[in-house]
This record gives C-alpha cells, structure tokens and sequence, in this order.
C-alpha cells in the first residue's frame, strides 16, 4: 500500500452498483438493464469483497467512497447501509470521509436522500445532463429537468450540503444557446460542484449506431469546444473554480475522491467492472453481475490482497517508470494544484525536470505549461488540448 | 552428371497464369519435395511473395527426373519473376537457360507479359515448350488458346500440352518434353571454368550467396576463384546446388546449376553478370555480360525518424545485395532533412522495396512522389538530367524540358476500347495502331510519357477493363514538352518534397486537386495551416487547414487510467509517422497524394 504525502495509508474506495432501468444513448459503461432481481446477492457479494480486502490490507484508512454506476440510487438505503458497515468494520473509515454517491433525478425523493444522509452518505452526484427536452430524449434519459430541480431541492431538504450535478455538452443538433440556457437553469439550482462532460461518441453505444447509420449527425468538435469556453467564463462568473478539466466547484466543495485519482494515489475498486490501483498494480473486477456474483460466495481470502472476482488479465504491474508518467499525465488535469513539486519529488527522489527535461522545455516553449516554483499546471490555451501535452509523458 | 543428362530450363508465363503452381507440382513429381513438406508456392520463400502471389526474386532448384526412356536427368528449374517491371531478372534468368516453358492461363489466353516474355526467350535462342495451364478450370478453352499459340508460334496446336498444375493433371508430360525437347547445356567440360552470376542473395553467415550456371570447366571449393569483371578473388565457403534448400555438393560441373558461398561482404564486388573463373586456370574471355538495367522511376526514401538514418542505409545496402537494379544516393531535402534518391526499375518495384524496409527492417520511411528522369536544356546550352522536381532550375534559365516517352501495348477484349483510349488520351498518350488478335481481342500500341505511366495508370486501365487489359512497356526515348513545376505551399512554405514536374495544360487542375487533397490528409494543427499550389510566383490554388481546438480526454471511466494511459499512447505513436515541415505535422500519405489526383 502507498503512502501518500501525509504519510498515513488512506486509500479511497470505489464502488460499482451496475445496474440501471434504461440505458442511455451515449453509455458505454459496466451496467445492465433487468437485472434488478441479484441486486440483493449482489450486495451480499459486495460486503463480501469489502471484508476480505479490509482484511488483507490490514485496515488501511478509507477517506473517500465513492458509489458510482450505473445507478447507485437503485439501491435502498439499507442496502448502502450495509455496505458502508462493511467498510467501517473492515477498513478505518475516517470520521472525515467523503462519502459520495450518484443518483438519478427520477425515482428519488426527500424521505430517500434523508435516509441515505442519516447512513453517512453526505455528497451527492446528480445525472442532470441537459435542461434542453430534445437533448435529454436523445440520450434517452428516464427524467426531465423538472425532476433534476425537484432532486436538487429534495437533497438539501434532507439536508446534503454538497451536491454535484453532471451535464454533457456537444451532442449533435444541440446549439450554443441551447448550453447556455441549460447552464443558466443549472445555476439557478446553487449547485456546489459542476461535472461537465464533453460527449464522446463510444463504440457500442447506441449513438455511434445512429451516427454510423447515418440518422444522426456526428457531434461538432469544433462547437463543442466554444461550449466548453464558453462554460469556463460562465462558471468562473457565477463563483466557480475549475479545478479540474472537467470539473468546477465552489471553493472548498473539490471532490476529493476525483483528486485521489488525479494525484494517481491508490483507489480500490468494488463491485462487477470496478477499476482498481494498489499503488502497485491496476486492476478491473469481472464485468458480469452474476459472474461477480459467483466468484465472491463462500469465498474467505484474497489471494495476494486482490479480490477473488478480479480480471486476472487486466491486471497491470506499475513500474516506476510508468508510474512518473502517470502522474503527470493525470496530475496536469487538476489545473490549478497541477504537478506538485514537493509531490513530486518525494516520491520520486528527483525533480520533475530530473525526469522530463526535454518535454518540459518543449511544453514550455510551446505556451502548454506554466513551470511554476512550486508546481507544475496546464496554460489556459492547453486546457482543450491537454492530449497534446499528457501524450509527451506516456 | 553427364551434360548430356542435364536440363536448364526456366517457365515464363503472364503475372497469375500459375507458374509458381507449376513449379509446385513439378518438385512434388521429382520428389524434391516430399508431399508433406509441401507448401504453397515453394520457391516464393519471401513473405511478401507468398502473400501477393507473386514471384520477386529469381529462384534455382535441381531436380532429379527419371524419364520415361529409362534414365535419370538432372533438369534445373529457374523460376523468373512475373512482373513487368522485372522483365530485367527474367533476361538474366534466361541467359543460364536452353529451354523455356510457357505458361498461358487457359480461361484468359495470351497476355502483354506472355508476349514480352516470349520475344525475350527467342531472342536468347531458347526452346519454347507451350502449356496451357488452369484446364480443369469450368471457363478453360484450352483449345483455342492453344490456336492463338500456333498463330503465334507456329507450332501445331496438338503439341501444346494442356495441364492442371492445381490438380496436378497432366504435369508429368511437361517433364517429358523438357527432357525431349529442351537441348543438353553443351559446354566444354575440360576448358577453363566460365560461370555465369545469373542472381545472388545476401546470407549474413555466408555472405554473397552467387546463383551460377557453369558453362565450362569446373567449379570446386578447392579452387581460389575469381570474378573476371571485378577482379575480386573468392575462396569460396561453400559450393552446392538448391534441392530446394541449399545442399552442398563441393562441386559444381559444366552444365549445372547451382551456388557459391562467396563470403563476400558486398554486391560491388559480387555483380550479377559477371563470370566466375578459377585464379589456376583463368578463362581468357568472360561470358557476354548482361544488360545493364536503367531504373526508370525515381523518388526520395527518407526515414520518419531522423535517427534511423544510418539503419535506412544499411538496410538499402543489404537490399541492394538481392536486388541488383536498385540504385541509390544521399539525397537531402529541406522538407524531410536526410534521405536517399532511390532508383527503382517501375511503381511495382518500389512499392515492394518499400514494404521490404518497413517489414523486413522495421523502418518508417516515407516515400516521396514517384518521378522519372528529365533532360533539361539550359539557356546556357548545356543539357542536365535532373531526377528529382526539386532540382528543376528557374524557368528562366531552361531553354527546353525534354521526359521519356515509353512505347505501350495493351491487350484488351474489344469492348474496352473506348475507355482505354479516353484514359490514354488523358495521360498525353498517342494512338499508334490497333491490331486484332482473334474475333474479340485487340492489342492497342501507344506512345506515352513515362511520366504518365507512372502515376496510376495500371491501377486505373485494371480498373476500366474489369481486370481484363494487360500491358507491357518499353522505353522509347525523350521527347522535349511544355513542363512546368507545381509547388506546394504549406504554411507559406515551399515544401520540396511535394513538388511535382507537371504539364502546363495540366497544372491548374493538378494544383487544385493536390490542395484539396492534402487540405484532407493534413491533420488539424494548433494553428491554422494555408496550403497553396503555385507555378513560378503565381498561386494557382489554396485552402486551409483549421487550428485544432480540442483534443482531450473527457472522463476516467471510474479510474480507468490504463485505458487512457493507452489512448495516449496510441495518439503519441500515430503523431510519431507524422513528420515536421517547418512547424507543421505532415503524415507520409500527403507525399504520396500526387499519385490519386485523378481520383474523384
């Protein structure tokens, strides 16, 4: 297990609940529609994979979790009660924690988000997408903006103080305005964090479907990318701060489980399709639901500290070598904290210039990065291309 | 074995007609090859060959034959290539023959290739033996190809053997008239050794490997030999006979067919042509050498990384051992840095020079638009020939541009005439004469800039004639014409590489093809990129390449840092064959655009 510049061994734990009612459009995700009826076995299986890695790891101190999907609000809040007494039985669940979970606007209500806060859960992720009817009926969303607005009011009434929203900006046929509209409705909801992400059209999606049958047009990249600024000045306007290339928060309202990944800091992942980092190796957990399922019954150890239902070949060993380069690859996404020098160095032993002087020089010469003394962040202008900049380090 | 009992022959057919098949099925009878041994085309033994189904390199094998008359023979088949561009090898190839077998597919009759090929072997005096191949096939009609060959031949068309090489029906009667029909070698045994260089290959444990057709004498380890042309002496490592594989002998005598392990690091020293003697008993005459073959195509090989330089030579170099038309010298170019001019013998030969370096020697290399040989008149009154459009002097001090004009004909069912002429006519071309060969098949004769010929001309006539016309080429000498340079602008820059030696009718059209193809091919930049086509100082046509605003990474799929780290790596490595003009990535396919600028 890593320790990470406090010193302490804290991971964050990631949990995978894949299972949705519909499925959208652009989703290329682990999750699966009608397969409601193992969500109980399922989250026997869960606290099951819980268990054992506690135990293996030695009870290492959880300071984030995250339940992410597919739709982690299909769960009862006893079921997510269950899981987070897992984890505070087998890990050290921090007084602190963060605990997330995301949740759809329909299907959910003031009594179930006061339930889920009474449990711990005290950060909550909405799937807002888009305020614009014709953009949520082509991502075949199962809710309308009325029901995101309702979802904002129903978590602070339960009293969530920190509530994000997701919004997806650059689908094909939707218009500039039809963005600003959509994050002026945002706004008008006080949100504390801001997730905005541009659509990708994935293969085996049923958008790339469309497009590749040619009913659909293909999203313009182009468009897309005077969405994006457009949102940047937008956001900053109304008291945001990007803290990440995809990510805006209110100041104090990062999400400190999204930094974990961008520090390239260990995660465990649970739960069927889950992604995991051990600050040695990355692993992905079997994709099917009730093979995951089978592989966690009556099952009491982990084998080398890996859970008993991981991919064994997704497993990948990190030298330190690739582990440099990822950690600038991911840290130069976090725009304002970037590499840290200090970081940097201690784990490491060596300067980033130590490791990377060309690249640095060349970034640098180019207008991509800004060396700054004590750390090391993208420029304004590298923010839409950041591929160019990540790719010198792989 | 006596010379009496020795046969040298080689098969000539048209590219596809089942020479190599034949081969197969004759090495099989002889049991030079056990049946289990057997793979598909044997004697292709490059992986390019086997996968294009065509022969590159000339190949050697001995077999041992009992003929019906109740003797052993020791027959020598020497495969020849197939391809136009290597009618040279096929020459070389014939000089250590007596007899050839000519191949003719029995569904598609007499093409351009079994024509030049034939002429080829009567002119070296070669015994044709005629076989019509492919009869099991349900479109064969053996019996009028047959006809066409005793138009052409004269020979009765009852003579012509028709065979299967596939099913293997009928193949031993080939064997039968080879060793019938095809004249023993007729050396003399005892006279000093004369042995002809008809091939080699480069082995880097034994060094040159000569493919050699003693004519006289003797051939022995034992002996220190000597290359008459070069004056290079060999104490050869090893000397034997392909069966198919090398099998070493010792000896080789008048008559036979076989190798010598030179040891000898470099082709200048080894020439395909040269006659091989001993220092002991040195003939005093070399045999009559080969014709020296002039690459007709032209064009500049860089590496896509400018550290592979070196390995980029080397690897020329090893080619160069196998390939003995291949001619090349430093070149250096602003756009690309340091590269070679690379001589290649037509379009067919450098597409396979160039997937041998990517494969064979895992370079990236990047080609530049192929381009013929000009004579260039200088006001000055001297004359220049330039290679390359980049050495093209300024309009003003040319008093004349004069390119090679190639003779064609194509061999084509009637109903194509039309679209032939009309593409011929596009490419400059001249009508000469048409000629019937049967009710429904023509041989059209052509005059055509070499220019012209080389820029997806074969492509396109495959194209128009449903795969059906054929052609064959000759040179036909330099003719003066209205030449213009087109260059390329990209970013304000004139970029050499991409310029083209074009006819002054032809340049606007030219140009505004190029700019919008390469307007496609460019990738988007972080600025903008103009790219213009310009004759002297006028533009003739532009377009832009819009800055690139976005390219990053959305989401991590739940901490899926592996699939992104690799998305990157992927990205990182196809931005590595881009290659640098001025500030400007330029992926290798722009340098090759010129070549499809008649596609719509």
């Amino acid at each position: 297990m890593a320790r990470n510049s406090e010193g302490s061994r804290t991971v964050s734990l990631y949990i995978h609940i894949p299972f949705c009612r519909s499925r959208c459009s652009y989703c290329v995700f682990n999750t699966y529609v009608g397969l409601e009826h193992l969500i109980t076995r399922y989250v026997a299986a869960l606290c099951n994979e819980i268990t054992l890695l506690g135990k293996y790891s030695q009870h290492p101190i959880v300071h984030t979790v995250y339940f992410g999907g597919g739709t982690p609000s299909v769960l009862s809040p006893p079921q997510v009660a269950r899981i987070l007494r897992s984890i505070a039985d087998s890990f050290s669940l921090s007084d602190e924690a963060e605990i997330s979970l995301e949740a759809n606007p329909s299907g959910v209500d003031v009594l179930y988000f006061r339930a889920l806060r009474q449990i711990g859960v005290n950060r909550l992720s909405l799937g807002a997408q888009s305020a614009d009817v014709r953009t949520l009926q082509l991502f075949n969303r199962d809710h309308t903006w009325r029901d995101v607005v309702q979802a904002v009011r129903s978590a602070r009434q339960a009293g969530f103080r920190d509530v994000s929203l997701d919004l997806i900006y650059g689908a094909p046929e939707q218009s500039l305005e039809a963005w600003a509209r959509t994050l002026d409705e945002t706004l008008l909801l006080a949100p504390d964090h801001l997730s905005l992400y541009s659509l990708g059209i994935e293969p085996g999606s049923a958008m790339n479907v469309w497009i590749g049958r040619g009913s659909l047009p293909a999203p313009d990249v182009d468009l897309a990318a005077d969405m994006y600024e457009y949102a940047s000045g937008r956001l900053v306007q109304a008291g945001f701060e990007q803290y990440e290339i995809s990510n805006w928060s209110l100041p104090g309202y990062t999400c400190r489980h999204n930094i974990q990944y961008w520090r390239n800091l260990p995660y465990l992942g649970v739960g069927a399709g889950a992604y995991g980092f051990t600050g040695a190796l990355r692993y992905s957990i079997v994709a099917s639901p009730a093979e995951y399922i089978r592989r966690l019954q009556s099952v009491e150890t982990a084998p080398e500290g890996l859970s008993p239902a991981v991919n064994q070949d997704s497993i990948e060993y990190v030298d330190r070598d690739q582990l440099r380069a990822e950690t600038m690859m991911l840290g130069l996404r976090l725009l304002q904290e970037g590499v840290s020098r200090s970081r940097f160095a201690d784990r490491f032993g060596g300067t980033v210039e130590a490791y990377y002087e060309r690249e640095i020089e060349t970034l640098k010469q180019a207008g991509l990065i800004h060396v700054m003394e004590d750390r090391i962040v993208l420029t304004a202008k590298a923010r839409l291309i950041g591929n160019r900049v990540f790719m010198c380090f792989v | 074995m006596e010379e009496k009992n020795i046969r040298n022959f080689c098969i000539i057919a048209h590219i596809d007609h089942g020479k190599s098949t034949l081969a197969d099925r004759l090495l099989q009878l002889t049991g030079t090859i056990s049946d289990r041994d057997m793979q598909e085309q044997i004697l292709d033994d490059m992986e390019l060959e086997r996968e294009r189904g065509v022969t590159i390199k000339a190949s050697a094998v001995r077999m041992m034959y009992d003929a019906e008359d109740g003797r052993q023979y020791e027959i020598n088949l020497i495969d020849t290539p197939g391809h136009v561009d290597f009618s040279y090898e096929v020459s070389r190839a014939l000089l250590a023959c007596e007899g050839a077998v000519l191949v003719v597919d029995a569904s598609q009759g007499i093409e351009a290739q079994t024509l030049a090929n034939l002429y080829m072997a009567l002119e070296h005096d070669l015994e044709i033996i005629p076989v019509v191949n492919k009869i099991d096939l349900p479109a064969a009609r053996p019996e009028e190809v047959a006809q066409e060959l005793e138009d052409l031949l004269g020979v009765p068309a009852e003579d012509v053997i028709p065979v299967s090489a596939k099913t293997g029906d009928n193949v031993k009667a080939v064997l039968e008239a080879v060793v019938r029909q095809v004249p023993p070698p007729g050396g003399d045994p005892d006279a000093p050794t004369r042995a002809l260089i008809f091939d080699s290959h480069y082995d880097s444990y034994k060094g040159v490997i000569a493919y050699v057709r003693v004519v006289d004498g003797v051939l022995s380890q034992k002996d220190t030999l000597k290359l008459m042309a070069t004056g290079a002496q060999v104490d050869p490592i090893e000397i034997g006979v392909f069966s198919p594989g090398m099998l070493t002998t010792g000896i080789l005598r008048a008559g036979d067919v076989g190798y010598v392990a030179t040891g000898l690091k470099t082709v200048h020293e080894c020439r395909v042509g040269d006659t091989l003697t001993t220092v002991r008993n040195a003939a005093a005459e070399p045999l009559p050498g080969y014709q020296q073959v002039k690459p007709m195509v032209f064009a500049g090989l860089y590496p896509v990384d400018n550290d592979d330089y070196d390995a980029l030579r080397d690897a020329l170099e090893k080619l160069q051992l196998n390939d003995a038309s291949l001619v090349f010298q430093p070149e250096t170019s602003q756009a690309l840095n340091f590269g070679f001019r690379v001589g290649f013998l037509g379009l067919f030969h450098m597409e396979i020079v160039q997937e041998r370096l990517e494969r064979e020697y895992d370079l990236d290399i990047l080609a530049t638009a192929p381009s013929v040989e000009y004579e260039v008149v200088l006001r000055s009154g001297e004359t220049i020939t330039i290679d390359s459009p980049a050495e093209l002097p300024d309009e003003s001090v040319i008093e004349e541009i004069r390119e090679p004009w190639m003779k064609i004909q194509v061999f084509t069912p009637q109903d194509f005439i039309g679209p032939i002429m009309e593409l011929v006519t596009k490419k400059r071309g001249v009508y000469e004469t048409m000629e019937y060969l049967d009710a429904s098949r023509v041989m059209l004769t052509y005059r055509i800039p070499l220019a012209e010929l080389i820029v997806d001309f074969y492509d396109r006539l495959k194209s128009i004639s449903r795969g059906y016309a054929s052609l064959d080429y000759q040179f036909d000498g330099y003719e003066p014409g209205d030449l213009v340079k087109l260059e390329v602008l990209v970013n304000q820059q004139p970029v050499d590489a991409l310029a083209l030696i074009v006819h002054r009718e032809q340049a606007y059209h030219k140009g505004q093809k190029l700019v919008s193809k390469l307007k496609r091919l460019i990738p988007r930049q972080l600025f903008a990129v103009p790219i213009q086509a310009a004759v002297g100082k006028r533009v003739i046509s532009r377009a832009n390449v819009k800055a690139l605003r976005k390219d990053v990474l959305a989401k991590c799929y739940g901490g899926d840092v592996t699939r992104k780290r690799k998305l990157l790596e992927k990205q990182k490595k196809g931005k590595k064959r881009l290659k640098m003009i001025g500030n400007v990535e330029v992926p290798q396919e722009a340098f090759m655009a010129v070549l499809r600028l008649d596609e719509d």
